[in-house]
């Protein structure tokens, strides 16, 4: 039998613990099963017509619909192309500041800056950069030795795609660096001592020492940062409101925006939003498999 | 090994290091170009933000940019509202994070009760459900509560945070026992032990969840979009598009629009800078 502290114990337990339920009930789980529910429905919010229950037909005009296949091509190049880089970038740099001795923690405060600001500053300032007539087109003229060319930074389906990708590599180097510069300062110092007695060289003891070691902070990052991409909306919505043409950045939120508010089709807007949940379940379940498998103890 | 080669190796390494400084000093000059950009052009008239080549100083300080940047090109300050509204949405959401995170993770940190085991999978679970999935089904139900372009709407989907949670959790599960049953001891009960022990000594985690928060909050743009419909409701990233896509705006004024929304930030970041790094390290997997 329980002791009476003991059980008043438990109801403050319940006590703080309650209202998070109540609000994660009425504001996360209601909603998702509704999400779901929605999906199955052929549902027009203008349409007089009432919801009719469909089954999956949402999600097979998705999968045979050209416009949702250019959605999942457009977020996958940008997440690709965004992630690599920042993935190759970072590691590069954190390993040219953790080399050093002096001037550390400038410069990794420096580099962050860019992520102190709101995307949609972020993605003004590029606007602007961007300008058929501003510093980007002649800072690109001056390095590739051009003279007055114009590198279509919008209107140019590949060049869009590449802005964008631009934006966000700007905005989160310098967080990626930290991560990585973090994972490296856990990584004892031992351990390179060790490898310099045996003989390593610097090159060598980047690639058999740091690197493998570095890896759970790898995978990590990467899961973390794929999900974050695949969900990016305001820099391609800035994009689009300012006249970039749309297929190239039609990333899946941005699609699921316009489908519901633009075509005021809730039922495959849904089925979408679906899609995209799953998809980042299957992510976040792989990280979990991964950081598992990759643990690392320094005993 | 004989002394030229020391020398040798030695210079070796000096020249390595003279090629990474330039390399870590030219990166850090593309990152900061941006900036420094939208500081200068922000004070620039129009015709000169675009010329090629830049002049780094503005040839004459054009202040008026951030007088039209308030007023709007309707002259109806719409911006110095919605500045307020992102103020008070962010404000709001921080501080129902904080206490709620840290009321709930108390509880899951230090209590024993029936169901705790579920209540921690639920908030976990509550983490994977990214915002994009639900937006619309909250949409539906703000609408269905009478919300719609109301501060209310704003700010009741973000009130908590399972993320936010699960952090305080984490940090309170190392709280020390002894200083909770001293306080007992004492004859606090456990509500006063919560808000006169546990929050006063949590103000460093509170911290970094809270700028965490803030700045997911003044970021946000998917849901303003869809729940705000007048002009007065709206939010500082909805404005700066708006500014954008509007054709009388000048380059200037829509750069000085962009400093105004980023002060608040930088305040924080050069005074937090440790609080502010650290929670979006660790943390940097939730809403952006």
């Amino acid at each position: 039998m329980k002791s009476g502290i003991e059980k008043k114990k438990a109801r403050w337990g319940w006590f703080f613990v309650l209202p998070a339920i109540i609000y994660f009930s009425i504001f996360s789980f209601f909603p998702i099963i509704n999400a779901f529910r929605t999906s199955l429905y052929r549902w027009n919010l203008l349409s007089l017509n009432p919801p009719r229950f469909v089954w999956f037909e949402n999600y097979i005009r998705l999968f045979q619909s050209e416009a949702f296949w250019n959605s999942v091509k457009a977020t996958a190049i940008f997440t690709v192309g965004t992630f690599s880089s920042l993935l190759i970038g970072g590691l590069a740099l954190s390993i040219l500041i953790f080399s050093r001795k002096r001037f550390r923690t400038f410069f990794q405060m420096a580099l962050y800056s860019p992520a102190v600001l709101s995307t949609v500053v972020a993605a003004t300032i590029w606007l602007l950069i961007l300008d058929p007539r501003g510093l980007g087109n002649s800072v690109l003229n001056a390095v590739l030795g051009t003279s007055g060319k114009d590198y279509q930074w919008f209107a140019n389906p590949d060049m869009s795609r590449i802005s964008t990708i631009i934006i966000y590599f700007w905005k989160y180097i310098g967080h990626f660096t930290i991560l990585f510069i973090a994972g490296l300062s856990s990584i004892p110092y031992t351990i390179h001592e060790a490898a310099i007695i045996d003989g390593a060289g610097p090159w060598k003891k980047y690639w058999r020492i740091t690197f493998p070691l570095l890896k759970p902070t790898v995978v990590l990052v990467c899961v973390l940062s794929l999900i974050q991409c695949m969900k990016s909306f305001s820099t391609q919505y800035l994009f689009v409101q300012s006249g970039a043409p749309r297929a190239p950045i039609d990333v899946l939120t941005l699609s699921i925006y316009d489908t519901a508010i633009r075509d005021h089709q809730i039922g495959r807007a849904s089925a979408m939003s679906i899609i995209l949940f799953l998809t980042l379940i299957l992510f976040s379940w792989a990280q979990l498999r991964l950081s598992r498998s990759e643990e690392v103890s320094f005993q | 090994m004989s002394r030229a080669d020391n020398r040798l190796k030695n210079t070796a390494r000096s020249l390595r290091e003279i090629v990474f400084d330039l390399i870590l000093l030219v990166v850090l000059a593309i990152v900061l170009v941006p900036l420094v950009f939208m500081f200068t052009a922000s004070f620039m008239e129009s015709k000169e933000v675009l010329t090629m080549p830049y002049r780094w100083i503005p040839s004459s300080f054009h202040w008026e940019n951030y007088v039209q940047a308030i007023q709007g090109n309707d002259m109806k300050y719409f911006y110095a509202r919605n500045i307020l509204n992102s103020l008070i949405v962010a404000i709001t959401v921080t501080l129902t994070n904080c206490v709620f995170a840290a009321m709930t993770g108390f509880g899951l940190a230090k209590y024993r009760f029936f169901g705790k085991r579920a209540v921690l999978i639920l908030v976990m679970a509550t983490m994977m459900i990214p915002f994009e999935t639900i937006m619309i089904p909250l949409y539906m139900l703000v609408n269905n509560f009478g919300w719609q372009d109301s501060y209310m709407g704003l700010i009741m989907p973000f009130l908590v945070n399972a993320f936010g949670i699960f952090m305080m959790r984490q940090f309170l599960l190392t709280f020390p026992e002894d200083l909770l049953d001293a306080a007992r001891i004492d004859g606090l009960n456990e509500l006063s032990i919560f808000i006169r022990v546990v929050i006063p000594n949590s103000i460093p985690a509170m911290t970094a969840l809270g700028i965490l928060t803030f700045r997911s909050q003044w970021d946000s743009m998917l849901w303003p979009l869809l729940v705000t419909q007048s002009e007065e409701m709206k939010t500082i990233p909805l404005y700066i598009t708006k500014f954008t896509t509007e054709k009388y705006t000048n380059e200037g004024a829509l750069l000085a629009a962009a400093v105004i929304a980023s002060i608040p930030l930088f305040v924080v970041f050069f005074s937090l800078a440790k609080y502010f790094i650290q929670g979006s390290s660790v943390f940097s997997g939730t809403k952006g």
